[in-house]
C-alpha cells in the first residue's frame, strides 16, 4: 500500500514536473551559486554550482527516472518472458541453447557489461534503455523459466492440450495466466533496478546527454560541493532511496496479493 | 485405569472472527496395552486428537474445556517442560508421510543415535547398539548397512519402519499413530500393520490408531470410535461397530465401501458432505442429521447423547439403524462381449525412461511388452502398486508419452506415430482423468469453463458452451450455480466430478481414468462410483481404469489386468482373477486387503 501510494507519487510528481518546477531546471543564474536549504524561498532546496534550483532539477529527474525504469522494465520483461517462455514450455535443446546464453551472460558482472553497452552504443536516454534492457533481461528469463516449467508440468496443461488445445493456445491460456503475478512483481523490482542503473551511468557522465536532468547527475555535480550544499548530493540520493524502495515495497505487496498460493494459503 | 482418557474434550477455533468449536466435548479412555482406533472423513477432527495430545494446535486453535489425562496427569494443562518430557519417552508418534517426517540431511543412523541419546542412552557403542538392535526389531534387513545410509535411499516401508523403531525404542506406554499406512503401496501396508501389532503387544503398548478406513481400523483395533463433525458419535468393540453398527453415520459408511467378498451390490451414497467448520457454528441438534436417512423432526433440534454400556452410540433412533439398506441396485454391465472391433488395441508396447546423468546413465523399463484390447463399452481395470507402470500405460494410451516400439490402434486408426493427425484422432476418440483435481483444473478458470474446454478447442459459440455446461452440471448432479465457481471453491468431490465432466464433454469412445477416487473419502468414493455406473448406462464409453483399490476395481470393472515392474501378470475377468487367483503378485495384492 505504501510502495504504491510512493509510486503514484512519483508518477504525479514526473508528470506534473513542469507546473510544479519553481524554476527552469537548466537555468542558470552564477550569481546565485550554492544557495543553502532555506524553505520558503524561491530556491527551497537551494541551488548547485551553476546557480541552478536543485528542487526544479529534482522533480525533472523524475521524469527521466521514471521513463527509464518503465520503459526499461517492460523492455527486460517482453525480451526475458519471450525466451523464458519458449525455453520452459518448449524444453529440449531451444530450453539447453536459452539457458546456455543466460549463463554466459550472466557471468559478465551486470554493471560493466552495461558500461561496456554504453560506451558502444554512445551516451542518451534511449541507450541507457536499451542497456538496461540487455543486461537485465536475463533475470526475468531465469526466474520467469523455473515457473514455467512447474506450471507446464500441471496436469490441466496437459488436459487442455488432449481436449485439441494447439500448443500456442495452451501456453497463452494455460501457462502463462498463472505466470503473470510473478511477472508483475518482477516488473515491479526490476523498475527499482532500473532506476538504480540509471543513477549509476549517469554518476559517471555515460547515461543521459548534458542538457538532459538526470538523479545520477546531480550527484555527481553534487559531490564537489558536498562541504559548502550538502543539499545538491543528498536530495538526488534522497529521491533515488524514496524511489527504489517504493518500487520494492510495490512489488512484494502485488506479490502477496497476487499469488495464488499464498491467496489460498491464508484460506 | 485406563491410560489416556479425555473427559470432555473440547477445542475451539478462530474461523473468520467466530469461535468454531472443531472438537466438541470427546470423551473416550484407552487402557494399557489396548488399540483405540479413530476412524472418520476428511474434517472429521480426528487428527487433531493427536495434535491435542502433543499440544501441537494449528495457531488459532485451542483446548478450551474438557481434559486430557495421561497416566492421571492432565496434558493440556501441564507445564511445557513436564510435557516435553513425556513426548517421545512416554508418549511416541507415528506420522503419516514417512519421507518427510525423517530428516533428509542426516543418515538413518545419525537419527536414530539422536533419538537414543533423548531416551538416556550414552556412548558410541552403546548408541550404535541400540540402533541395530532397533532395527532388527523391525525386520529390517541389514540394519548396519542403513545405519550410514539417507531417507532418500530408502523405500516409503522402510522408512516407515525406522520411524516405527523410534517410536517403540523408549518402549513407551503410549503410542499415537496418525494414518501410518495412508501414504504407503497395498502390499507394503499389511506387514507394517502386522508390525505395529506385534511390538504393541510384545512392549504392553496402548495404540491410538487414526485412519479413515473402516475396515483397517476393525481388523487393527480392539476398540473403534467413529467420529462425525468434531464428535464421536460411536465408540464400541471393533467388530460390533463394523458388523453391527448402532449409528446412522457408520452405516452408511459401512454400505458406501464396495465389498471384496460376496456378491456386487451397489453402494450406500451419502448426500451432500459433511458440515465444515462455518457450517458447524450455526448448527444445532445431532450434526449428522441434515444427511441422514432415518432422521426424525426432533433430531434437527434435540442433541443426542452417547448412550449404551460398552458400545455407545450418540442416535436418538439407533433401532432403525439396521434398516437403512441400499436401495438402488447395481446396473448390470452393459458390456456385450460379442465379436465387436475393439476401441483400443495395444500391441507389445514397450516404453523405458533414461534415468541418471552421465555418467551412471541407465535406463528404466517403465512398460514392457504389453498387449491389450479393450471393446467399445468395457470397463477394464489395471492394478498393480505404484513403479508397477500403469500410470505410463495410460498416459502411453492418451499420447502424453510416445512408445518406443510396439503399436497403438485406437478405434480402427494406428495412432502410434503420435503426429497431427493421429492427435486429431485421438482428440476425437479418447479423454483423460486425471489423479490429482487439484492439479487437473487450471484454478483460473470457472466450473462452466473447465468443463466446456473441448468446445473452446473447437471454437464453439459461447451460447453453446453455455447450453453444454448446463447439460453436463446436471449429468454430473451438481447444482447449475456452480458452474460460476472456481475449483478452489469447490469440495473434493465436486472437483473430481468436474475433472470428469470435462472429459465427458465432446463424448469420447474411451476414457482412462488413473486413480480418480484414491485420495477421496468412502462416502464420496462411492458417489463418484455411483455416478460412473450411471453414466455408462447413458453414454457408451469404454474405461481404462488405473487403481490400486481392489474393492474399487470389483465393484466397477468387468476386467481386470494386473501390472506388476511393466508387464501384464495376469488378466480376466475381475470375479475369476480375483476369486482364483494364478500369479503369485496378485495373490500377494489380494492378501493384502484388510479383510
Amino acid at each position: 500500500m505504501l510502495g504504491l501510494l510512493t509510486v503514484i507519487t512519483l508518477c504525479a510528481i514526473a508528470l506534473l514536473a513542469p507546473e510544479l518546477a519553481p524554476h527552469d531546471p537548466e537555468a542558470q543564474d552564477l550569481m546565485l551559486t550554492l544557495q543553502p536549504v532555506r524553505l520558503g524561498s524561491s530556491h527551497p532546496l537551494g541551488t548547485d554550482g551553476l546557480g541552478r534550483c536543485v528542487l526544479s532539477r529534482l522533480l525533472f529527474g523524475a521524469r527521466m527516472a521514471l521513463t527509464v525504469a518503465v520503459t526499461a522494465a517492460f523492455g527486460a520483461m517482453l525480451l526475458g518472458s519471450a525466451m523464458a517462455y519458449a525455453a520452459g514450455y518448449l524444453g529440449g535443446w531451444t530450453d539447453w541453447l536459452i539457458g546456455r546464453a543466460v549463463d554466459v551472460w550472466m557471468s559478465f558482472p551486470p554493471v560493466v557489461l552495461s558500461l561496456i553497452l554504453m560506451v558502444g552504443l554512445g551516451t542518451g536516454r534511449t541507450n541507457v534503455i536499451l542497456a538496461i534492457i540487455l543486461v537485465d533481461w536475463t533475470r526475468f528469463c531465469r526466474v520467469l523459466r523455473s515457473e514455467v516449467i512447474v506450471v507446464a508440468r500441471r496436469d490441466h496443461v496437459a488436459a487442455a492440450r488432449l481436449l485439441g488445445f494447439s500448443r500456442w493456445r495452451t501456453l497463452l491460456l494455460e501457462v502463462v495466466p498463472a505466470t503473470i503475478p510473478l511477472l508483475i512483481t518482477l516488473l515491479a523490482l526490476e523498475m527499482g533496478i532500473a532506476v538504480v542503473v540509471e543513477a549509476i551511468l549517469s554518476f559517471i557522465g555515460l547515461g543521459v546527454t548534458a542538457d538532459q536532468v538526470a538523479w545520477g547527475q546531480m550527484i555527481a555535480d553534487g559531490r564537489d560541493a558536498i562541504y559548502q550544499a550538502p543539499a545538491n548530493l543528498l536530495a538526488p540520493c534522497a529521491a533515488i532511496f524514496v524511489a527504489v524502495a517504493g518500487f520494492n515495497l510495490l512489488g512484494d505487496g502485488l506479490r502477496r496479493t497476487l499469488d495464488l498460493r499464498l491467496v489460498e494459503g491464508r484460506g | 485405569m485406563s491410560l489416556l482418557v479425555a473427559r470432555g474434550l473440547t477445542v475451539e477455533a478462530l474461523v473468520e472472527g467466530e469461535t468454531v468449536p472443531v472438537l466438541r466435548g470427546l470423551n473416550f479412555a484407552l487402557p494399557p496395552g489396548r488399540v483405540l482406533g479413530l476412524v472418520g472423513e476428511s474434517g472429521a477432527g480426528k487428527s487433531m486428537v493427536g495434535r491435542a495430545i502433543a499440544q501441537l494446535l494449528p495457531p488459532g486453535f485451542a483446548v478450551t474445556e474438557g481434559s486430557m489425562a495421561f497416566d492421571g496427569t492432565d496434558l493440556v494443562a501441564m507445564p511445557l517442560g513436564h510435557r516435553r518430557a513425556l513426548l517421545g519417552r512416554d508418549i511416541a508418534f507415528i506420522p503419516q508421510e514417512p519421507l518427510t517426517a525423517l530428516n533428509p540431511v542426516h543418515t538413518i543412523g545419525a537419527q536414530l543415535a539422536e533419538h537414543h541419546r533423548r531416551l538416556g542412552v550414552r556412548g558410541r557403542r552403546m548408541l550404535r547398539d541400540y540402533a541395530l538392535a532397533a532395527l532388527s526389531a523391525v525386520f529390517l534387513p541389514d540394519p548396519a548397512g542403513l545405519l550410514s545410509r539417507y531417507p532418500h535411499q530408502l523405500s516409503g516401508g522402510q522408512c516407515q519402519r525406522v520411524l516405527i523403531a523410534m517410536a517403540f525404542a523408549g518402549h513407551p506406554k503410549l503410542v499415537v499413530a496418525d494414518e501410518p499406512t495412508t501414504a504407503l503401496d497395498v502390499t507394503t501396508q499389511s506387514p507394517i500393520v502386522a508390525l505395529m501389532g506385534a511390538l504393541q503387544r510384545a512392549s504392553n503398548t496402548a495404540v491410538l490408531f487414526i485412519t479413515h478406513d473402516l475396515r483397517l481400523a476393525a481388523s487393527v483395533c480392539d476398540e473403534v470410535a467413529v467420529m462425525y463433525a468434531g464428535e464421536i458419535v460411536e465408540i464400541g468393540p471393533a467388530a460390533q461397530v463394523l458388523h453391527a453398527p448402532r449409528h446412522p453415520y457408520t452405516r452408511c459408511l459401512q454400505l458406501s465401501i464396495p465389498p471384496m467378498a460376496g456378491p456386487r451390490r451397489a453402494l450406500y451414497s451419502l448426500p451432500e458432505q459433511m458440515p465444515g467448520l462455518r457450517a458447524l457454528a450455526r448448527m444445532s441438534g445431532c450434526r449428522f442429521a441434515p444427511r441422514c436417512p432415518v432422521r426424525a423432526e426432533y433430531c434437527l433440534r434435540i442433541e443426542p447423547p452417547l448412550e449404551g454400556d460398552n458400545h455407545r452410540s450418540a442416535c436418538l433412533r439407533p433401532g432403525l439403524v439396521p434398516t437403512i439398506e441400499v436401495e438402488a441396485t447395481l446396473p448390470a454391465s452393459p458390456w456385450r462381449p460379442a465379436g465387436q472391433a475393439p476401441v483400443l488395441a495395444l500391441d507389445d508396447i514397450s516404453k523405458s525412461f533414461a534415468t541418471g546423468a552421465w555418467p551412471r546413465r541407465g535406463r528404466v523399463d517403465a512398460v514392457r511388452g504389453v498387449s491389450l484390447r479393450i471393446a467399445p463399452g468395457e470397463f477394464v481395470a489395471v492394478v498393480g502398486e505404484s513403479g508397477s507402470g500403469k500410470s505410463t500405460l495410460g498416459r502411453l494410451v492418451v499420447g502424453l508419452e510416445q512408445p518406443d516400439t510396439g503399436r497403438i490402434v485406437l478405434a480402427g486408426h494406428d495412432v502410434t506415430a503420435g503426429d497431427e493427425a493421429a492427435r486429431q484422432h485421438r482428440i476425437a476418440t479418447v479423454q483423460m482423468v486425471f489423479q490429482d483435481p487439484q492439479s487437473a483444473l487450471n484454478p483460473r478458470r470457472r466450473v462452466a469453463s473447465i468443463i466446456t474446454q473441448a468446445l473452446e478447442a473447437q471454437n464453439a459459440k459461447f451460447s453453446v458452451r453455455e447450453k453444454r455446461a448446463r447439460a453436463l452440471l446436471a449429468e454430473m448432479g451438481m447444482p447449475l450455480e456452480l458452474g460460476l465457481r472456481t475449483p478452489a471453491q469447490l469440495s473434493g468431490g465436486q472437483r473430481q466430478r468436474v475433472n470428469i465432466a470435462r472429459a465427458l464433454c465432446s463424448v469420447p469412445r474411451l476414457l482412462v481414468a488413473d486413480e480418480i477416487v484414491s485420495g477421496l473419502d468412502v462416502s464420496v468414493q462411492a458417489q463418484l462410483l455411483t455416478l460412473l455406473n450411471r453414466l455408462r448406462q447413458d453414454h457408451d464409453f469404454a474405461l481404462l481404469f488405473i487403481s490400486h483399490d481392489l474393492s474399487v476395481v470389483r465393484h466397477l470393472c468387468d476386467r481386470v489386468l494386473v501390472m506388476h515392474q511393466g508387464e501384464i501378470v495376469e488378466e480376466g475377468p475381475t470375479e475369476t482373477v480375483f476369486g482364483w487367483p494364478r500369479h503369485e503378485y496378485t495373490r500377494t495384492l489380494l492378501a493384502a486387503v484388510p479383510a
